[in-house]
C-alpha cells in the first residue's frame, strides 16, 4: 500500500496526495490508513536518523544555569568545524576527521574558590553512535567505567562517555571526580536520546572477554589498509608473559565488506600478505568450512580467518587451541 | 583594460601555482627515484642538529596509531624514531610505545612532549609520560604547539627543560609549533633555548619557511617535519592519486630537515613511507605533487597572512578572509563582526568582490573574491 519510493520526501509527498484522495471512503477505512500514516510520521525520524538527525546547537548540549555549585564559566564555548579543529587538538584531528567528526564545542569551568581547579569540557558530534562509540573506544583506557553515557571511562582527571552520536571528554585540573560526574550526567540528560549501542559489540563471545578492550576502527583495522574497517576485542591469556606479539593480547577481530564479494577478496588479499611475510598453514580446521585459512602473521602471531557473508572474523595471538574455540564462538553469534 | 588586469591577476595566479615548479626544480637528480615497498628499505640517516643523534630520515609519528603490529614494523624496517604524545588518546598512545619497545628501548629515540603551564602539572605530566612509555628517559621531550615569539623566548619555560635534562628525564629538548613556525623558528634561531624543533613542513608551504628552517638549522636545531602530507587525503577523492611518497621526497630533499615524522596507522603506509628513504624526486613525483597540489587548493583559508599588501586601494582584506574563518569555521559570530566593524577601507565588500583591478592572490589557490563576497553577505546578515 504504501510503496516505498526512492527518497523520504518523496514517500511523504505520495502520503499527502494518497491522503486527500481518500474521500468517500468508509469512515473505517480511511481510519486505519491515518493510523497507518501516522505511524509512518512516527517512524521516519527513526529510519533516518543515522545521517539526517537535525543538528543540534552543541552549546545547549553544555551545563548552564545547571552547573554544580561554586563552578563558573571562564573560556568558551568555543565551537569547531571540520575546517577549524586541527586549531583545538592538533594533528589529531586527523583521528576524529576519520570517524565522521562532524563539529565539536569547547569550554572550561572553574572552581570559583580555587581558581587552579579548572574542568575542561569538549563535545563532539560524531555524526552518528557507531563512530562516537569507535573514537570513545580509542581514548578509553581500561575498564573504568563512570556510570554515565552508553559507556564511560573515569580516572582521577578525566571522564568519557559517548551517548547517541555525542563522544564527550571532561579533563579536570584537580582530582575531582564528583564535579566531573555531575557535568556528565547534566550533559548526558541534555543529549537524551534513545540509542542503543552498536550491535556488533554483542556479538564477540563474552568467556574470556577482556572488559572495555572493544574497539571500532573505520579504516585500517589491524593495520592493515585491505582490512578496511571493523572491530577487534582483546581476550584474557592465562599467561601473560606467553604474548606472542608484544604490547598486544589475543584478539577477535571482525571486518565489515560492503559484499559478500568484497570480504572473499579481502580474505584472499590477507592470505597471500600472510604467505609472503609468514606462513600459511596446510589445513584449516574442518568445521570452519573452505572460506578459512590458518596461518602465522609476524606481528599478530598464530591467525585464523574466516568469510562469512559480509565479514571476515579472526583469532589472532591465542596460543595452542584457544584461538579455535574461541573463534568458533564467535561464528556462531554471526548470523 | 579589463582584459589586460584579468591576464596580469590570471598571471599572478599561474606564477603561485607555478611555486612548486620553481621549487622543485633542479632536483631531478642521479639518485634512485624509485620507492618500492619492501622488506628492507635503504636506511638513510641524518644528525638531528646539535643533539648528534643518528636518526633515520623517516621515522614515524604514531600519534593516530592503536596497532602495536605497524609499531613493530616501523621497527624491524630500520625506522628508529618515534613521535608521540601524552594527549594522544589520554595517553594510550605512549602507553603502546612504551609495551612495543620493552627490551628495546637502547635501540629507538622516542620524543614525546608536554603542554605548559605550572611547574607541577609539567613535572606530573613529564613523570607520567615516563611511566607510560616504561623508560627513565624520553630522547627528545618538546613543549607542545607553541603559538608565540614570548612562549619560545619564555626563560622559565628553558629553566624547567634544563632541569629536566639534569635529572636525567630528557636528553634533549625543543618545541614543536602548527603555526606561524617561520616566525617561531626565527625566534629559535635567536635565543639558543632549544635543541629541536618539530614543526610543520610540506610542498604546500612558503619560501619565507623553508629560508627559516635553513637559518634554525644553522643554528644548530634539528628539524623534525611533521604534516609532511599536507593535511591526509583520500585516494578513492583524488582518482586513486597516491602522492605520499612524492610529499615525503619533497620535504626530505631540504637536507636542512633532519628527518620527517610521517603519521601512519598501518603497515601498509609505514612500509611506502620507509621506502622513500635513499630515493629522490622524480618528475612523476612532481607531477603527481602538482595534481595534489591543485587538489588542495582553494579548500580553506589557513590565515597565514601570505595574501597581505597586495591591494592597489590598500583594502585590508585580511580581515574579511579572517571574518569569514570566525563565522563560517569558528561559527563565533561575535569574532567576526568585530574583526569586520573594526576594518576602514575605501571601498566596501561587495565593491573589493566585483574589483578588477585586485590582486589578491593566495598562494593556496583560495578565491579570495569570492571570501570577500562571502565577508560581504556576513557583514549584511549582521547589520540586518
Amino acid at each position: 500500500m504504501f510503496k516505498p519510493r526512492s527518497g523520504g520526501q518523496d514517500r511523504f509527498l505520495e502520503m499527502k496526495a494518497h491522503d486527500r484522495m481518500i474521500d468517500g471512503k468508509p469512515r473505517q477505512k480511511r481510519l486505519l490508513e491515518y493510523l497507518l500514516l501516522l505511524l509512518w510520521v512516527l517512524m521516519f525520524p527513526w529510519s533516518a536518523v543515522s545521517h539526517s538527525a537535525p543538528v543540534t546547537d552543541l552549546r545547549t548540549l553544555l551545563p548552564n544555569q545547571d552547573l554544580p555549585a561554586g563552578w563558573t564559566r571562564v573560556d568558551g564555548p568555543r565551537v569547531y568545524s571540520n575546517k577549524t579543529l586541527f586549531e583545538h587538538v592538533n594533528g589529531q584531528a586527523i583521528l576524529y576527521l576519520s570517524y565522521g567528526f562532524r563539529r565539536s564545542v569547547f569550554v572550561v569551568f572553574q572552581n570559583v574558590r580555587e581558581p587552579e581547579n579548572q574542568i575542561e569540557v569538549d563535545i563532539y558530534d560524531m555524526g552518528e553512535v557507531l563512530n562516537a562509540f569507535g573514537v570513545f573506544s580509542r581514548f578509553r583506557n581500561d575498564d573504568r567505567p563512570g556510570g554515565v553515557g552508553l559507556d564511560s571511562y573515569l580516572d582521577d582527571r578525566s571522564l568519557l562517555f559517548y551517548r547517541g552520536r555525542y563522544f564527550v571528554m571532561i579533563y579536570a585540573t584537580e582530582t575531582n571526580a564528583t564535579a566531573m560526574k555531575q557535568m556528565a550526567a547534566t550533559i548526558s540528560a541534555k543529549i537524551g536520546d534513545s540509542f542503543r549501542p552498536p550491535r556488533e559489540i554483542d556479538l564477540f563471545p563474552k568467556n574470556g572477554l577482556k572488559a572495555g578492550s572493544i574497539q571500532y576502527f573505520p579504516e585500517g583495522l589491524l593495520g592493515h589498509t585491505f582490512l578496511g574497517r571493523g572491530f577487534q576485542a582483546g581476550y584474557v591469556d592465562k599467561d601473560e608473559t606467553n604474548l606472542q606479539v608484544p604490547g598486544r593480547e589475543p584478539l577477535l577481530f571482525l571486518a565489515v565488506f560492503k559484499s559478500p564479494k568484497a570480504a572473499k577478496d579481502a580474505l584472499t588479499t590477507y592470505k597471500s600478505y600472510v604467505a609472503k611475510k609468514g606462513k600459511v598453514f596446510a589445513s584449516t580446521p574442518e568445521a570452519f568450512g573452505s572460506d578459512a585459512w590458518e596461518g602465522e602473521d609476524p606481528y599478530h602471531g598464530q591467525l585464523m580467518v574466516v568469510q562469512r557473508g559480509h565479514h571476515l572474523l579472526g583469532a589472532a595471538g591465542f596460543t595452542g587451541k584457544r584461538g579455535e574455540s574461541h573463534l568458533d564462538a564467535f561464528i556462531k553469534n554471526i548470523r | 583594460m579589463f582584459k589586460s588586469e584579468m591576464g596580469r591577476r590570471n598571471f599572478i595566479r599561474r606564477m603561485s601555482s607555478a611555486v612548486l615548479g620553481v621549487w622543485t626544480s633542479g632536483l631531478w637528480k642521479a639518485r634512485p627515484s624509485m620507492a618500492k615497498t619492501g622488506d628492507s628499505p635503504t636506511l638513510e640517516y641524518r644528525t638531528l642538529g646539535k643533539t648528534g643523534l643518528k636518526v633515520t630520515t623517516v621515522g614515524m609519528g604514531v600519534m593516530n596509531c592503536s596497532d602495536p603490529a605497524v609499531v613493530l614494523r616501523a621497527f624491524d624496517l630500520g625506522i628508529n624514531f618515534f613521535d608521540t604524545a601524552p594527549s594522544y588518546m589520554g595517553g594510550r598512545n605512549e602507553e603502546m610505545v612504551g609495551k612495543v619497545f620493552k627490551g628495546k628501548r637502547d635501540k629507538v629515540f622516542i620524543q614525546t612532549k608536554l603542554g605548559t603551564g605550572d611547574e607541577k602539572r609539567t613535572r606530573d605530566s613529564v613523570e607520567k609520560s615516563l611511566r607510560r612509555l616504561q623508560t627513565d628517559y624520553v630522547d627528545v621531550l618538546l613543549w607542545h604547539g607553541l603559538h608565540s615569539n614570548d612562549e619560545v623566548s619564555d626563560t622559565r619555560l628553558h629553566e624547567f627543560m634544563e632541569k629536566m635534562k639534569k635529572e636525567g628525564k630528557a636528553r634533549f629538548t625543543g618545541f614543536s609549533a602548527h603555526s606561524r613556525m617561520a616566525n617561531l623558528l626565527r625566534e629559535a634561531t635567536k635565543v639558543r633555548h632549544h635543541d629541536v624543533a618539530l614543526v610543520s613542513y610540506n610542498f604546500t608551504h612558503s619560501r619565507d619557511l623553508r629560508e627559516a628552517v635553513t637559518q634554525a638549522a644553522a643554528a644548530g636545531i634539528g628539524i623534525v617535519a611533521m604534516k609532511t602530507q599536507a593535511g591526509g587525503y583520500k585516494k578513492e577523492k583524488m582518482g586513486n592519486l597516491s602522492p605520499h611518497q612524492a610529499a615525503l621526497k619533497f620535504v626530505l630533499r631540504d637536507t636542512n630537515v633532519t628527518l620527517a615524522v610521517p603519521g601512519v596507522t598501518t603497515i601498509e603506509q609505514i612500509e611506502e613511507c620507509a621506502a622513500t628513504m635513499g630515493t629522490t624526486l622524480s618528475l612523476r613525483d612532481g607531477d603527481s605533487l602538482r595534481q595534489y597540489h591543485t587538489f588542495l587548493q582553494g579548500r580553506t583559508c589557513t590565515l597565514c597572512g601570505g595574501c597581505d599588501g597586495e591591494c592597489p586601494k590598500s583594502v585590508p582584506y585580511g580581515r574579511f578572509l579572517r571574518a569569514v574563518m570566525y563565522h563560517d569555521g569558528y561559527e563565533d559570530n561575535r569574532l567576526a563582526r568585530e574583526v569586520l566593524g573594526n576594518t576602514v577601507a575605501l571601498q566596501t565588500p561587495a565593491q573589493c568582490s566585483e574589483c578588477r583591478s585586485c590582486l589578491a592572490v593566495c598562494r593556496r589557490g583560495l578565491d579570495v573574491q569570492a571570501q570577500i563576497r562571502r565577508a560581504g553577505q556576513i557583514l549584511g546578515n549582521e547589520s540586518a
